[in-house]
């Protein structure tokens, strides 16, 4: 027989309490992002910042550093970032939309902001979070430049090539269609150079799933 | 250095006042009726006690609780005295740092700055203004007019200037009394002679470029290239990062190129569209300080022989700043090509910026006040609806609350009863 399970439950209501707790004192992003600037490190957490981050660091600002002295927090106005700059020759930004500024920053330099994307002057349509807001990576576009940046038009992208199948894929796929319809496929199957799916835990455990479920030979 | 060079500018605008002084500041700037009081002060009053309105915002500060907007612009509308003003400033930084923030109305604003001129205050209203991230005081373009003007007409144009730096700050230079006003200004302030730092050089240098832009005459025209040639000399001297962190400048480097390239710009337009004379000569005299204080440099660094310390600079400095510097002689052999090329087109103008400004703000002032007026009249009844929308809404979540708690009140007395 197995021994009955005791109901702890003051432990029960002293590990809710402490959830609780841990939930309330979550530290806020001022506190978080706080940034000694001597040493490199994060008071929070006591971990210092990449070598390669401390000249950025140095001479560039974050996000709410730059729209704390703005009207509004800087809504619709756009920024970019000093890597885009020098990674794509094709402008990309954010457009600010709405923010949430910790107000418990003594310069209101921390806060989490959200926006419409413009990547490589292809401009997204959903309002996404921003990310990496808190690093020393931001610049303003005033706006004399803002028009320049909007008008930029890019290429359309290339059409999808498609490469015939390796030649035993192409006899599996012919049979298998031959065995499913009856007829002959007319014309040949071809591989597109382009993913759609993207390759992560979800799509294999779909595939296996499927495996499973069609039985018999391939061939 | 920067001072003497002014000099010369400003004998000849001394001289020139000398002779008229009927140009002297007053007739030019806002009129009476822009700076008159009387609408304001005929908005329906909301009389409330400031003591009760304290005390309120200190227990609901205490208790961590979000203040309203609608508490803080009641109590900006309703100081009366100089030491108000100083709490009212007290509580404006506790508002910002608090949840609401987004929420501070811009007639509480309007007002905060109305009453600080009203009651004497106008040091503190400029403190704010330039510690705007810790108030949040973001003015509009009528308040920001104001302000300008009460400091110019008492001649303060050091302050006037600082004032203009936190529009271009905050680039609303929308109006074209603003850019008036702050051209006017930017052009009187070097008259005064004073020593500038870099950072007052590039704060000044910044403003007179993005109020440029928004003009297409020899006014604007002249102050981009002013301000150009002034964040080139920054530029030169600091880098590139010195010039454009924390203002709304472009990151390119070369703006020395572009004040040469809005020369060009002015040579091959066909408008008549000129440049004023004394812009043109304070850029010669910029460039040749700055080719000279460089051979000064590298002549002297050779010289001491320490090679060490020399190296050490150059790794300091970004490769990119350094080729910038190299470009300096070319400027200097461009610069005089192209202001040949620009008097012999005849498109220098001989009267000095400031008289340009002057003639400018004489054509188009009237009429930008007029507008400016108007659109003003209108905000404040669109203010005055916002806030007795707000004064409604309040009243009706206190009788909300207040009949929840009859509710609570009688139900529980009701099971005390049962």
């Amino acid at each position: 027989m197995v021994k009955k399970r005791r109901l702890r439950l003051i432990a029960e209501m002293a590990r809710k309490i402490r959830a609780y707790r841990e939930l309330k004192s979550r530290p806020r992003e001022s506190q978080k992002y706080a940034l000694d600037y001597e040493t490199m490190k994060r008071p929070h957490t006591g971990k210092m910042l990449p070598v390669l981050a401390w000249q950025d660091v140095r001479r560039e600002s974050r996000l709410f550093s730059l729209l704390a002295g703005m009207r509004l927090f800087g809504m619709g106005r756009l920024f970019t970032r000093k890597s885009w700059l020098e990674e794509h020759t094709e402008p990309s930004y954010w457009q600010i939309t709405k923010v949430k500024v910790d107000y418990t920053a003594e310069n209101m330099d921390h806060g989490r902001a959200w926006g419409i994307l413009t990547l490589k002057g292809r401009q997204e349509s959903e309002v996404k979070e921003l990310d990496k807001v808190m690093y020393h990576d931001w610049r303003l576009v005033p706006k004399h430049m803002e028009q320049q940046l909007k008008d930029f038009e890019p290429l359309p992208e290339p059409p999808v090539r498609y490469v015939p199948y390796p030649p035993l894929l192409r006899a599996m796929l012919l049979a298998q269609h031959k065995k499913a319809v009856g007829s002959v496929v007319a014309e040949e199957p071809v591989l597109p150079l382009k993913r759609d799916v993207l390759l992560n835990k979800d799509y294999f455990r779909r595939q296996e799933q499927e495996t499973q479920r069609t039985e018999g030979t391939a061939v | 250095m920067a001072a003497s060079v002014w000099k010369r500018c400003v004998t000849a605008a001394v001289k020139v006042k000398r002779l008229s002084p009927s140009l002297s500041a007053r007739r030019w700037m806002l009129s009476a009726a822009y700076t008159d009081t009387k609408v304001w002060e005929a908005r329906e009053k909301d009389h409330q006690n400031l003591a009760l309105l304290a005390s309120t915002m200190d227990r609901t500060y205490d208790r961590n609780l979000p203040v309203s907007s609608l508490t803080v612009s009641r109590f900006v509308d309703n100081i009366s005295s100089r030491e108000e003003v100083d709490q009212a400033e007290y509580y404006l930084y506790k508002f910002r740092h608090s949840p609401n923030c987004w929420y501070l109305r811009d007639w509480t604003i309007h007002s905060w700055i109305r009453q600080c001129l009203k009651y004497g205050a106008r040091e503190k209203a400029l403190h704010t203004v330039k510690n705007k991230v810790q108030y949040g005081i973001f003015p509009d373009d009528f308040t920001f007019n104001l302000l300008i003007d009460s400091y110019i007409k008492d001649g303060d144009f050091k302050s006037a200037c600082s004032v203009v730096e936190e529009v271009m700050l905050q680039e609303a230079f929308d109006g074209p009394s603003t850019q008036i006003l702050s051209l006017h200004a930017l052009a009187s302030y070097p008259a005064t002679r004073p020593q500038l730092t870099v950072s007052e050089e590039r704060a000044l240098g910044a403003s007179l470029l993005i109020c440029g832009l928004r003009q297409d005459n020899t006014v604007g025209l002249s102050a981009q290239l002013l301000g150009n040639a002034l964040l080139g000399k920054v530029e030169m001297l600091e880098g590139i990062h010195a010039v454009f962190k924390g203002m709304p400048l472009f990151w390119g480097r070369g703006y020395l190129g572009r004040a040469l390239a809005v020369m060009e710009r002015v040579a091959a337009a066909s408008a008549d569209v000129k440049l004023s004379k004394d812009a043109l000569d304070y850029v010669k005299d910029l460039l040749q300080e700055l080719s000279s204080t460089s051979d000064s440099d590298s002549s002297g660094a050779e010289s001491a022989g320490e090679e060490e310390e020399e190296k050490k600079k150059e790794d300091t400095k970004d490769e990119d700043d350094q080729a910038e510097r190299a470009k300096l002689a070319q400027y200097v052999s461009r610069l005089e090509e192209l202001s040949s090329q620009l008097e012999s087109q005849g498109k220098v103008d001989s009267a000095s910026f400031r008289d340009s400004v002057a003639a400018l703000a004489q054509q188009n002032l009237a009429a930008a006040e007029k507008t400016d007026l108007e659109r003003y009249l209108s905000r404040v009844q669109a203010w005055e609806a916002e806030n007795r929308q707000l004064i409604g809404r309040e009243k009706e979540m206190r009788e909300k609350a207040e009949q929840e708690k009859r509710e609570r009140l009688a139900a529980r007395a009701a099971a005390q009863q049962a």
